[in-house]
């Protein structure tokens, strides 16, 4: 009805516009309007003009004063920025440090070091292994608790959360005591299946997992909470089984999330130390990952823990640069 | 074609219970103020809401059945829909989306794509086949969203404010290509608006749904002669009055009797309607021939095409349709007293 009586009153007499707030109600059959006098309205007789209405916000360019009020709030809290200043000199400042010391004469020799390669190598398995595993068993894990109301769903995602804050070294404890020889897990895995996890490359993975999976679980639920699920029922109606609908529809419009979380379940994986060195120890060659030969290294032949650090911030690095064009592109 | 439906479920504040039957192809509107329960309707239709108690049957075929415990999935039940905001997959190309539902339904790669050439080129839209649906103007998602639906051959077709995202201007012709595209789909169609222009041209049958109730069903002549609601006369701008039959005159609820010319229903529930063409002002008391006249203060005027609408309120409020030139030499803006007078003849009086 809106839009019959809008046209209506352009084709109108060429009186002036209705009045302000005319466009809300349809003409109501015998009910009387509210309004009372003040009926500036139409006809060929003189009536004043009523007030130009106020334009709707979207119509016309602001006007100055909102345009000052902005520049207004955008002057910065006292001391804001000094305190600005000291956060991102803190935070490169070390960064900095690193390129500035960093032996780049001995470089080349040292990245190709037999220790430095096997570490590097080890650490890309485990932490791909670690992705890997995450997004298997995570993924599905983040839909049903943002999609299936089960009980006792908030208990399920605090403990699946927990290890996230947890101190690294007591998951690694907790690890041993779960999954080690001797463990209420891991000593049926031992005899029965005849696996050891700790102390092995598999171990590592694990321990990595357990500590970077929590990331993956949080990002991707909050990436299914946040898309339109309409989408999901155009799919059905459609025709689109259950599995087709994630798979076509659901995983692409949350890939950002997917991305993310998996670029800092990645991320956490590969540096993971503490559950690492105490559920599978510094054992070069199948546990000892990057930083714990960062570490190893800073003891004796501090250089070569230089070049090690070099490598993995050149590898976070190039990640970050390439989610940013790969992922999330400007659109 | 044939559409059975007996929906019943709560939903929030919408306690929804309809019994729709469409024993016929064509266009069936679906109308209503927003809240009143449509898209959810249409939902339960889908199968995208579970009934809590009812039964849903297209073509003998039950879709669902409470007490029989069925339950056919979405996926699984020959319904296209169109949904308000098309929904097109945003990562998909146009191409893509309109061949989903025919990949999703097992079709091959190749045919599924031809298939989908012809369906765009059906609504005039193959030269953006490859144009990802960001591309595209509201109209043509539109027609895209159409296509997708269509494409899978369905027999009951959905649509969800199919014009609601258009701006006025785009929506007449628009709203003239989807009545083709319409006209041109052998099985039955649901169009849900809330805009009566749009019910009137789309739809050969309206279905009037107000708080989860259907108030009134019949084709547009009928619900235009004859509205049944205060909602329905509103749209259509008519005065609705409710009342009690008294031989050539309605006892309306506040006490006031309104006299008609032809003999009303012998007694019960009526309804009475007067045009608002039909009602005149008076400054001072008509003589003649009017049979009801009292007395009321114009409260507000509107214009409508040539016409200005007065609104009056008083014993009876009442909406009366008078020329510019009137309001003009009755000072009708003033805020003073006026009389009202309609002719038995004018009031038009059917059972409730």
């Amino acid at each position: 009805m809106n839009s019959r009586r809008r046209q209506a009153v352009e084709r109108g007499t060429g009186g002036p516009p209705l009045r302000d707030g005319d466009h809300t109600g349809g003409p109501a059959g015998g009910r009387s309007r509210e309004t009372a006098g003040g009926l500036a309205v139409v006809a060929g007789d003189a009536i004043a003009p009523p007030p130009r209405p106020e334009p709707p916000p979207w119509s016309a360019p602001a006007p100055a004063t909102t345009r000052a009020a902005r520049r207004g709030d955008e002057r910065a809290p006292l001391g804001f920025v000094p305190l600005a200043a000291v956060a991102v000199a803190f935070l490169t400042l070390p960064l900095v440090a690193l390129l500035v010391r960093a032996p780049w004469g001995s470089l080349p020799g040292d990245l190709t070091a037999p220790g430095v390669l096997a570490a590097l190598r080890l650490s890309l398995i485990c932490s791909v292994g670690a992705l890997g595993l995450s997004l298997l068993f995570g993924v599905p894990l983040a839909w049903l608790l943002a999609r299936v109301p089960f009980r006792g769903r908030n208990l399920v995602r605090a403990l699946v959360l927990l290890p996230m804050v947890l101190p690294p070294v007591v998951g690694g404890v907790a690890l041993l005591l779960a999954f080690g020889r001797n463990g209420i897990a891991g000593q049926w895995l031992d005899s029965l299946a005849g696996v050891t996890l700790p102390f092995t490359t598999l171990g590592a993975m694990l321990a990595e997992t357990f500590v970077a999976m929590p990331f993956l679980v949080i990002t991707v639920e909050a990436g299914i909470r946040a898309m339109d699920r309409r989408y999901e029922d155009a799919a059905a109606t459609l025709g689109a089984g259950r599995w087709r609908t994630f798979r076509l529809v659901t995983l692409p419009l949350i890939a950002p999330a997917l991305a993310a979380g998996g670029a800092l379940c990645w991320a956490r994986a590969l540096g993971e130390f503490g559950a690492t060195i105490t559920f599978a120890g510094n054992l070069p060659g199948s546990t000892q990952t990057m930083p714990l030969a960062v570490y190893l290294a800073l003891q004796n032949n501090p250089d070569a823990a230089i070049t090690l650090s070099l490598v993995m911030l050149a590898i976070s690095l190039a990640v970050l640069v390439g989610l940013r064009s790969h992922w999330f592109p400007s659109r | 074609m044939s559409l059975e439906a007996a929906v019943g479920l709560r939903k929030g504040t919408l306690d929804l219970d309809v019994r729709l039957e469409v024993r016929s192809s064509g266009v069936v509107v679906l109308l209503g103020p927003n809240a009143a329960g449509k898209t959810t309707l249409l939902r339960a239709l889908a199968g995208l809401v579970p009934l809590e108690r009812g039964r849903v049957t297209l073509d003998d075929a039950v879709l669902e059945d409470t007490t029989a415990g069925v339950r056919t999935p979405t996926e699984r039940r020959p319904i296209g829909v169109v949904f308000q905001d098309y929904l097109l997959f945003p990562h998909m190309t146009v191409l893509e989306n309109v061949a989903f539902g025919l990949r999703a339904r097992g079709t091959g790669r190749a045919l599924a794509r031809a298939r989908a050439l012809e369906m765009l080129e059906r609504v005039g839209l193959s030269d953006r086949a490859s144009a990802k649906p960001r591309a595209l103007s509201g109209g043509q998602a539109q027609r895209v969203a159409l296509a997708r639906a269509l494409a899978t051959d369905p027999r009951l077709l959905l649509l969800d404010e199919p014009l609601s995202a258009m701006d006025a201007g785009a929506r007449a012709e628009l709203r003239r290509g989807l009545s083709r595209h319409l006209a041109a789909f052998p099985g039955t169609c649901l169009v849900i608006t809330h805009d009566p222009i749009e019910a009137m041209t789309l739809g050969d049958q309206l279905v009037v749904l107000e708080a989860g109730r259907v108030v009134q069903a019949g084709t547009p002549e009928e619900l235009s002669s004859r509205p049944r609601s205060r909602y329905v006369a509103d749209l259509l701008g008519l005065n609705l009055y409710h009342g009690r039959a008294d031989e050539r005159s309605i006892v309306l609820t506040g006490g006031r009797r309104l006299i008609a010319a032809d003999p009303v229903p012998a007694s019960g529930e009526v309804f009475a309607v007067i045009p608002p063409r039909a009602v005149a002002l008076h400054r001072v008391l008509p003589e003649g021939s009017p049979r009801n006249v009292w007395k009321g203060v114009v409260e507000d005027l509107d214009v409508v095409g040539n016409h200005v609408r007065a609104h009056v309120s008083g014993e009876l409020p009442i909406i009366a349709e008078v020329t510019p030139g009137a309001v003009a030499s009755m000072r009708l803006d003033d805020g003073g007293p006026v009389f009202v007078a309609v002719k038995a003849v004018e009031v038009e009086v059917y059972e409730a």
